[in-house]
């Protein structure tokens, strides 16, 4: 371990894993149980608002959540004017998985990486709460295998039903299409999507719907499960940014995924339904046919996982995001690399983008290409069904909330203060 | 909150009266009695109420403040934790908590300029002091914030009893609970429960029949209601020279 520096007494410091938007997190030696850990260091700022809230609400959460696939919050402690929190130190992270072309994932594998994601889903959403976060570099994973939920720091208690929350929550492409809709009032489906959008990029290796801008998505979501009917999704309509989609059917979901079994297909199909009222919770899925059947799940201890993580590179969501797409094929193949110029810009948010005649992504016959939008309308990759076709093709950086979306969630929190439509106190 | 009560640091961390009770032996050299102590607390629930009211937060995050300040001084001495600056701290740490922000110089606007505070040494306080503070009330909480509180059952137990026009009397009833130490004490609903039977002899309802089926210890539901009814003879209006000399004993820290 570099720079030997104690800390609170408990923890010798180590190497900085990485940066994120409110803290450094770096590694350390619990001196106490001999444990690596990682200490993420939140900055307090100049005296502005104290203790940010992000911090808060993960400090909060996870000091109620205890499960073997969630991140375990083992310490916190103030060191001079900052707040560090202690926790358990993880090797790598589902995003690494998925990206490491050496690793061949079997179907029992993924069915294990599955399950524990859904494990974490399930505690959370029995004690209520929302992660809206999910995504697979927040997916990390342990010494042991063990896959566990990390960054709370989007989380949020669903408290009265009647409160509104803000629809700028996940990583676009794991946006659940009511959260694309505008909805303000939302529940446990949110996460469900996106445990089903994580399920599809584990078969497929990249990620499943890839949108450039919140209408793309939906043009992407439509285009691989159909546009959805009123019959469908009764509650769409009504929904705040809701526009009418041009009908386009649904290609067989077995063209997308050749690979999968029919229980893994129908599962899928449940988690990444439109109506949020008929998606498949947590538990329900963990009850699928698809865990109870063959293949069992490979033991977590057993699963491949990528050698070790580079240093610099690690847990907080906030670190990854390259500014520009990552080669992962052989070097002789890094001309095939796209820029991804939608990526990195701000989240462009559905009203006053539907008028501007916005090509409506629709599919054709041979089910590959979107024709309605050509390379160079938005320079990416188009969705496509063989994963043989993207095996050597760079993967475009991960949307991460940029900061943009924080400074909107941030109004919106701000905001809160201002809705006090709670009953006056009452004097006897 | 409707998560589930059961399985949350709030329930595993429900005190006895004992524990809560005791006064610390730095404030006792001051010359501080039990009683003081008691009067103290219901005096500066009270300001983190009026300055939750100018600040316009929810009935939850008043709640929660409260609940932290009482829960503070189970383990924290008046003497070391200034009561005059942690009461609006934990009304600035509530409201982050339960997702509704004060702004910290907003909260210092009303702290000088409105409600009753305990005395004027509450104007010399400082926004970076809230700042300071609000760590030290982290630790001192040792970092649980998640607090549960009987609104919400209160709700659903008078719409279970079809006593609902007994609203009204009974949420006010469980706003004056946060006068006692209960919601360190009991698990929320209980407390709910000892409104709605305080509520019914008030109000002349019968709902025996309805207590019975619930089968809960009707022994606990009395002592609470005792309490809160103790509240209202003794604590509802304290004469202020009475909080003066309570709080005389209390110098602020340089």
């Amino acid at each position: 371990m570099a720079e030997l520096s104690t800390t609170s007494g408990r923890y010798i410091k180590g190497v900085t894993l990485g940066e994120g938007t409110y803290g450094v997190v770096f590694k350390a030696l619990d001196t106490l149980t001999n444990r690596t850990v990682a200490v993420k260091k939140i900055r307090l700022g100049k005296y502005k608002e104290g203790v940010h809230v992000t911090a808060l609400r993960e400090i909060k959460l996870l000091k109620e959540l205890h499960d073997p696939n969630i991140i375990e919050l083992i310490d916190v402690y103030p060191h001079k004017r900052n707040l560090n929190l202690v926790f358990e130190f993880m090797e790598s992270d589902l995003e690494a998985v998925i990206k490491d072309r050496n690793i061949v994932l079997s179907s029992a594998d993924i069915k294990s990486y599955m399950q524990m994601t859904l494990k974490g889903l399930a505690q959370c959403h029995k004690k209520w709460v929302l992660h809206r976060d999910l995504k697979p570099n927040n997916l990390l994973i342990a010494t042991d295998g063990q896959l566990k939920l990390a960054d709370f720091g989007l989380a949020r208690i669903l408290g009265s039903p009647d409160r509104n929350f803000t629809h700028q929550v996940f990583a676009r492409w794991y946006r659940a299409p009511e959260l694309l809709f505008g909805s303000k009032q939302y529940g446990a489906g949110v996460d469900i999507w996106a445990a089903g959008c994580i399920f599809a990029e584990l078969m497929l290796r990249r990620p499943f719907l890839q949108g450039s801008s919140d209408i793309d998505q939906l043009g992407k979501i439509f285009a691989a499960f159909g546009t959805p009917r009123e019959s469908q999704w009764p509650d769409m309509t009504s929904l705040p940014d809701y526009v009418e989609y041009q009908y386009c059917p649904a290609p067989p979901l077995r063209s997308l995924f050749p690979m999968a079994s029919e229980d893994a297909l129908d599962i899928l199909l449940r988690m990444l339904t439109f109506d949020p009222k008929s998606r498949i919770t947590a538990q329900q899925a963990l009850e699928h046919r698809y865990f109870l059947i063959e293949p069992a799940p490979t033991r977590p201890v057993l699963l491949p996982r990528p050698p070790t993580r580079p240093e610099g590179k690690s847990k907080p969501a906030e670190v990854a995001s390259p500014a520009a797409p990552i080669v992962l094929s052989p070097p002789n193949k890094a001309r095939r690399v796209t820029l991804f110029p939608g990526g990195a810009g701000g989240d462009v948010h559905s009203s006053g983008r539907v008028d501007t005649g916005y090509p409506f992504p629709s599919r054709d016959a041979s089910g590959g290409t979107v024709p309605g939008e050509t390379p160079s309308d938005h320079g990416e990759i188009p969705m496509s069904v063989d994963m043989r076709t993207t095996a050597g093709q760079a993967i475009p950086p991960r949307p991460t909330l940029n900061s943009t979306d924080r400074s909107y969630l941030k109004r919106k929190l701000d905001m809160d203060l201002a809705v006090s439509h709670y009953q006056e106190e009452q004097q006897i | 909150m409707a998560a589930n009560f059961w399985t949350s640091s709030h329930c595993k961390k429900l005190l006895e009266q004992e524990d809560i009770a005791h006064v610390s032996p730095i404030d006792q050299n001051r010359g501080l009695t039990t009683e003081d102590a008691k009067i103290i607390k219901v005096h500066l629930s009270n300001y983190i109420r009026k300055l939750a009211q100018h600040a316009k937060v929810r009935q939850r995050v008043v709640a929660t403040a409260i609940a932290y300040f009482r829960r503070i001084y189970t383990r924290k001495s008046f003497s070391e934790y200034d009561p005059r600056l942690v009461a609006p701290t934990c009304l600035y740490l509530a409201s982050k908590a339960e997702e509704s922000t004060v702004q910290a110089k907003l909260l210092h606007y009303y702290m000088k300029n409105f409600g009753t505070a305990p005395d004027e040494k509450v104007f010399r306080y400082e926004i970076k002091d809230v700042l300071e503070m609000e760590m030290r009330l982290l630790e001192a909480l040792d970092y649980y914030l998640v607090i549960y509180h009987p609104y919400r059952p209160l709700v659903q137990l008078l719409q279970d009893a079809g006593l609902t026009e007994l609203i009204q009397t009974t949420w006010a009833l469980v706003n004056d609970s946060y006068g006692t130490d209960l919601i360190l004490m009991y698990p929320p609903y209980v407390i709910a429960l000892a409104c709605i039977y305080i509520g019914c002899i008030l109000k002349e309802k019968d709902a025996r029949t309805w207590f019975e089926e619930l089968r809960v210890d009707m022994n606990v539901i009395k002592n609470i209601a005792m309490e809160i009814l103790d509240f209202y003879d003794n604590y509802r209006q304290i004469p202020e020279e009475r909080v003066h000399a309570a709080f005389i004993k209390l110098p602020p820290r340089s």
